[in-house]
């Protein structure tokens, strides 16, 4: 539990002191507490499966070109829980087709990479499908992010635009009965011509320390 | 003479599945409307089928009459997996109590049906397995926990088994109880020490998830397999794989082995569609060859058991639980 003092001194550490100074000090505190909760909260995990593949080759660049689907970029930032980029993380990320079946035999839609000196990262790829035998209704992009000293985190992607959610991914979230918190399901821009439409998700990842 | 030696040869270069028997319909169960089974386990002595149904009840039936001997509303969570241990005395039933957290096994006696043992763990149990002597049992903590290996007598865990992402879908102890194998989510097969959870060999030649593990009855082999479709024989002493069975076209999602080690009951699943497990396969493993084979459209296989020289399944279908026997 933080004390007064500690609630100040950080406050001078990040120069909001100034800022805060017309609140309580209680409210200073429930403040601070408040948005050190959020730093904190680790990007929550979903379940790994189906399909992991072993040995998946390093490459961003998933779509090739002439594959039918709406081109997806998928771009974000590692941090850990204390607000710190981590630059050491490797992403691996892997995904069914526009028509929703995964590649077993191969490694189409399935990519590894290492982030950049800002912990920054980007894949393209196309819109997954939904599963034909509706086993699981939503679009989704698996995720194992590792980096030294952090938790290996396990999670899954999901696309606000997805029909599922009938455009309220707030309230029906848990259509999807895996999904257990809608932080995960992201806002989808959508940029260029009617006929060719592009879609960028961005997905921040919040590791926890071990 | 020609013709005679052209259909000799014909029948030489069949391939055995050819001569594959189908399976016998045994008994069907009706359940109230609306309700479904998920999964079931067959006993070994072939007389008890217990199914994880629909609405959330465990139901155990004979296999004889068909008639329900009991109804297990248990107020625990979800019933998740359930397995009836090597002698047929005790059913465990594995709870999901907090979704994806926390679990909750119980151990019920088949004599009395009343709860034997209570495990209670943060983790949430998917598999279970008793040991052969029954004294112990071990789980796979699904998605995201780690698998435990319980002291039965004492209820305390006795090994943690932590894989580094994505847990574990299945586990078999070896037939003294000192070796578990486990099924792992990040394609890994494991062996480990049951008493202290030390991992004592891992088959790199894995690439997509195993869903289904065994040791064979004599533990001198463990076999596994899952999305990459062929079941890997794997020296248990080594962690290597000394030979696969013939790859098919459908994912293994789960196998029994019979008591003497020769045959072996695959269950595959469509790899187009997830829900449906309507394949079975009954291998006699030194040969490699095919002794039955069974796929029917409209059903899930959901568990089953070998009974003396038959293998005893359920399939669900709508409100019905249909027992077969193959060969």
């Amino acid at each position: 539990m933080l004390t007064r003092r500690d609630v100040l001194q950080k406050c001078v550490t990040l120069g909001s002191a100034v800022i805060a100074s017309h609140f309580s000090p209680e409210a200073m505190l429930a403040a601070f507490q408040d948005r050190e909760k959020q730093v904190r909260k680790p990007t929550p995990p979903n379940v790994l499966g189906p399909f992991y593949k072993r040995l998946t080759p390093m490459k961003s660049v998933l779509r090739e070109p002439g594959d039918p689907g709406m081109p997806l970029t998928i771009f974000g930032q590692v941090f850990n829980t204390r607000g710190d980029i981590v630059p050491g993380t490797t992403i691996e990320i892997w995904q069914t087709n526009h028509q929703g079946y995964y590649d077993l035999d191969g490694y189409r839609y399935r990519g590894k990479l290492q982030v950049d000196k800002s912990a920054a990262y980007t894949f393209e790829s196309v819109i997954p499908g939904h599963y034909p035998d509706k086993s699981r209704p939503c679009q989704h992009v698996h995720y194992v992010v590792a980096a030294p000293g952090h938790k290996t985190l396990v999670t899954e992607l999901y696309f606000a635009t997805d029909p599922v959610f009938e455009g309220d991914p707030q309230k029906n979230y848990a259509r999807d009965p895996v999904i257990q918190t809608p932080e995960l399901i992201r806002p989808v821009m959508l940029t260029g011509e009617p006929n060719e439409m592009h879609a960028k998700v961005q997905f921040e990842l919040r590791l926890e320390r071990l | 003479m020609r013709l005679n030696i052209a259909v000799v040869m014909l029948l030489c270069c069949l391939p055995i599945t050819v001569l594959a028997q189908s399976a016998r319909q045994e008994k069907t169960i009706d359940l109230p409307s609306g309700v479904s089974v998920e999964v079931s386990s067959v006993s070994p002595a072939g007389n008890l089928i217990a199914a994880i149904c629909s609405d959330h009840v465990v139901r155990v039936w004979s296999a004889g009459s068909g008639d329900l001997v009991r109804s297990l509303q248990e107020n625990s969570g979800l019933p998740g997996g359930l397995q009836f241990s090597n002698d047929g005395q005790l059913l465990a039933v594995s709870f999901e109590t907090v979704k994806y957290e926390k679990g909750m096994i119980k151990v019920f006696d088949v004599a009395s049906w009343k709860v034997q043992t209570d495990l209670t763990s943060e983790c949430m149990f998917c598999a279970i397995r008793f040991s052969p002597d029954r004294r112990r049992l071990a789980n796979a903590g699904n998605f995201f926990g780690d698998s435990y290996v319980w002291d039965l007598a004492t209820q305390k865990k006795v090994a943690t088994i932590s894989p580094p992402f994505g847990g574990s879908s299945a586990l078999s102890f070896s037939s003294d109880g000192k070796l578990i194998a486990t099924a792992d989510g990040d394609g890994f097969v494991r062996i480990y020490n049951a008493n202290t959870g030390t991992l004592r060999g891992t088959p790199t030649e894995f690439l997509l998830e195993p869903f289904a593990v065994a040791f064979s009855p004599d533990g001198k082999s463990v076999l596994a397999g899952g999305a990459d479709k062929v079941i890997s024989v794997i020296d248990p002493e080594n962690g290597k794989i000394s030979r696969t069975i013939p790859k098919q076209a459908g994912l293994i999602l789960s196998f029994d082995i019979s008591r003497d080690g020769k045959l072996t009951a695959v269950v595959y699943q469509s790899s187009q569609s997830m829900l449906d497990a309507n394949h079975i396969m009954l291998w006699d493993l030194d040969r490699e060859a095919v002794l039955a084979d069974f796929q029917k459209s409209g059903i899930t296989i959901t568990g089953g058991a070998f009974v003396g020289n038959h293998y005893v399944f359920a399939a669900a279908s709508g409100n019905q639980l249909t027992l077969w026997a193959i060969p």
